[in-house]
């Protein structure tokens, strides 16, 4: 007995200290920038008044402050970037949902000699750097490219305008979904590959059609893959900033871009780590609710 | 007397392998080793000829490192997050300016840098180093308009003026084919010339002003672009960008050489614009002073600098250069501006924390509408 508590202890010890050192010390040391001042040359303005004459190098400020808080919540404007961020996480998830169900499903369902090698040609593009990837989009979607001219003559045909489709909210969700696609499909295999094809037989013995076998078995039972498979990909596009920097038009700014340019470009560590604050309880509470959410449903349905 | 010696190696590799640092780190603290013969550049991508470095090296028996970075606030990012080591660093002007006050420069010794008598003296005795005590100018770009010109002369667009990016009587024309920089400060400087003001402005009811204006041109922009656009000028995708000169410069040149059926021309509007100079400096981190002043002093030299010039299309403060830069670059107004553009290009100066965040805000607002 008590030996078993010692393995569960020294098996949960490397992920907590991990946890430990990569999570909570950088969040609490964020939590601590956030209330300070920035430093004149980026980073902090000291806390105390320093000794020497250095002071007027400074802004002049010293100490801890609510300042950041204020400038956030004093108007619309970042809670609005906030919604967008949201929505464009949202709508990438869903895509990639309704495109990763299908081909987990084959793979799960296909003879067990294919299924290692199509889990690898899902997992190939990897092999390449994420960035050539998305500038390789640069170039299918640029206006001169061949998909473009397919697209805008079709468009014609029908009568319609052409279309921009390099730097414009389709190209970042185009980027998001292809990046993130693999992130959902892998989650869901290893989930529908458990899954006990008897119990569709015997829907089937019990009348059920092709449709009713599918929400009322496969559906319910993957559940647990669908969450674990929209996590991975909500979260990681709710801080992205390289897809709309590259792929954006000029209205395609996200959170991930506001944060970036707070440490680069405006040098400003305390309001940075304010908005980086903002996100990891916006996607706290989403990983809370979708947790409660699961609990509640399998609770019902025992 | 050897015995000491090996018991002092032991030690030292003993107490390296204690503090986990390299024995070459080790030997690099000491400034007085000769052993260790290498200056370590830390400069802008594409900024020097190899063939410039290859020189260097033979003529001091040297060697020399190269790290790169894309842009200032990369570089001070970089060194603030305790990048060191570096004897040679080439930082805009505002940057620099930072790094003087941050005190993170050494002073020059002017009496090992004679050249310096090459340097046009309009581009010394710049208000971020008024004495020139800790830079040295070494070469410049102007942030401008670089367009497609059968493109938009065949539509009538003028190609003087910053009008073309933010009127929309103009932009309508070119809608989708425009992009600007995704610079907070070279876009607001554009808007604030084109307004009338200075570039460095910061007069709060100007800069609503210069974000109205912006705000009005974006529908017809395709993109924020800092460094693609010099590939989609190249390949046609784009008719007009907002740019450096340098990169524009590039952009004529892939156009030239890939046998495109258009060009790419880049003037300086004539509400004036930014002009970037990027000096020479040295990094109190370096360890070789000796050989970071004896590289200033090459570069000064007319044929090594004109070399850079010839390569990247920047422009060359340094007079000695010219006679060795290639013809149609020296004709270039955009590149080498004359008396009457010159007095029109201004430099950027840092602002404070607050105008930082007050900027910062605009943009957020600029980018969401």
């Amino acid at each position: 007995m008590n030996r078993l508590r010692l393995t569960r202890w020294l098996v949960s010890l490397p992920p907590t200290l991990f946890l430990l050192l990569f999570f909570v010390v950088p969040s609490l040391l964020m939590i601590v920038t956030s209330f300070r001042y920035p430093g004149e040359f980026g980073g902090l303005a000291p806390l105390s008044v320093p000794a020497t004459g250095l002071a007027e190098e400074g802004s002049g400020l010293y100490g801890l402050t609510l300042e950041t808080y204020r400038f956030f919540f004093s108007d619309i404007l970042y809670a609005e970037i906030f919604l967008k961020s949201f929505a464009v996480a949202t709508a990438t998830t869903l895509i990639c949902l309704v495109m990763a169900y299908p081909v987990a499903m084959l793979i799960a369902r296909s003879a067990k000699k294919y299924r290692n090698l199509m889990v690898l040609l899902v997992v190939l593009p990897f092999a390449s750097n994420f960035l050539i990837r998305i500038y390789a989009w640069m170039i299918i979607l640029g206006p001169e490219s061949t998909f473009s001219h397919l697209i805008n003559s079709v468009l014609d045909v029908l009568g319609l305008e052409p279309v921009m489709l390099l730097f414009s909210p389709f190209a970042v969700l185009v980027g998001t979904v292809y990046v993130h696609l693999p992130f959902m499909i892998l989650p869901l295999y290893t989930n529908l590959e458990k899954h006990d094809p008897v119990l569709l037989d015997a829907a089937q013995d019990l009348g059920a059609n092709r449709w009713q076998r599918f929400w009322r078995v496969t559906w319910p039972q993957s559940l647990p893959g669908v969450f674990s498979g929209s996590a991975l990909v909500f979260i990681p596009v709710l801080g992205m900033f390289a897809i709309p920097d590259i792929l954006g038009g000029t209205g395609d700014i996200l959170i991930g871009n506001l944060i970036k340019d707070q440490f680069l470009g405006t040098r400003d560590w305390p309001f940075g780590s304010t908005l980086s604050i903002m996100l990891t309880l916006a996607v706290l509470s989403v990983a809370g609710l979708a947790t409660w959410f699961a609990r509640s449903r399998t609770a019902s349905s025992n | 007397m050897k015995a000491s010696i090996i018991r002092s190696y032991f030690v030292c590799l003993l107490i390296s392998i204690l503090a986990g640092c390299t024995s070459g780190s080790g030997s690099g603290d000491n400034p007085s080793n000769q052993q260790d013969n290498v200056l370590r550049l830390f400069n802008w991508n594409n900024y020097i000829s190899q063939k410039t470095v290859e020189r260097f090296e033979q003529m001091c028996q040297c060697r020399v490192t190269q790290d790169y970075y894309s842009d200032n606030e990369e570089l001070l990012a970089k060194l603030a997050a305790g990048a060191t080591g570096y004897d040679l660093l080439v930082p805009t002007g505002d940057a620099m300016d930072t790094l003087i006050r941050q005190g993170a420069l050494r002073e020059l010794d002017k009496s090992k840098i004679p050249n310096l008598k090459n340097i046009d003296p309009g581009y010394l005795k710049t208000k971020f180093d008024p004495d020139n005590r800790y830079s040295v100018p070494y070469a410049n770009t102007i942030t401008l308009l670089g367009f497609n010109r059968e493109k938009i002369t065949g539509l009538g667009l003028p190609t003087d003026s910053w009008a073309i990016i933010f009127e929309p009587e103009y932009l309508k024309k070119i809608k989708g084919r425009v992009t600007v920089l995704d610079s907070q400060r070279e876009l607001l400087a554009a808007a604030l010339k084109y307004l009338g003001y200075s570039a460095h402005d910061t007069d709060e009811a100007h800069w609503q002003q210069a974000k109205t204006l912006i705000i009005r041109a974006k529908p017809y922009w395709a993109a924020f672009n800092n460094t693609s656009y010099i590939r989609e000028l190249a390949v046609g995708n784009l008719w007009v960008a907002h740019g450096y000169s340098n990169d524009m410069f590039q952009a004529a040149q892939d156009a030239k050489k890939t046998g495109r059926q258009f060009s790419i021309d880049f003037v300086i509007p004539k509400e004036g614009a930014v002009l970037s100079l990027d000096s020479m400096v040295l990094h109190r981190s370096g360890h070789r002073p000796d050989l970071a002043h004896r590289f200033i002093n090459f570069m000064l030299e007319g044929e090594n600098s004109a070399e850079l010039t010839n390569l990247t299309g920047s422009g060359n403060p340094n007079l000695d250069a010219r006679p060795h830069i290639h013809p149609e670059i020296i004709a270039n107004p955009a590149i080498f501006p004359d008396a009457a553009q010159f007095s029109r290009l201004e430099m950027l100066e840092d602002i404070n924390h607050t105008q930082r965040r007050l900027l910062s805000r605009i943009w957020t607002e600029i980018k969401l509408r």
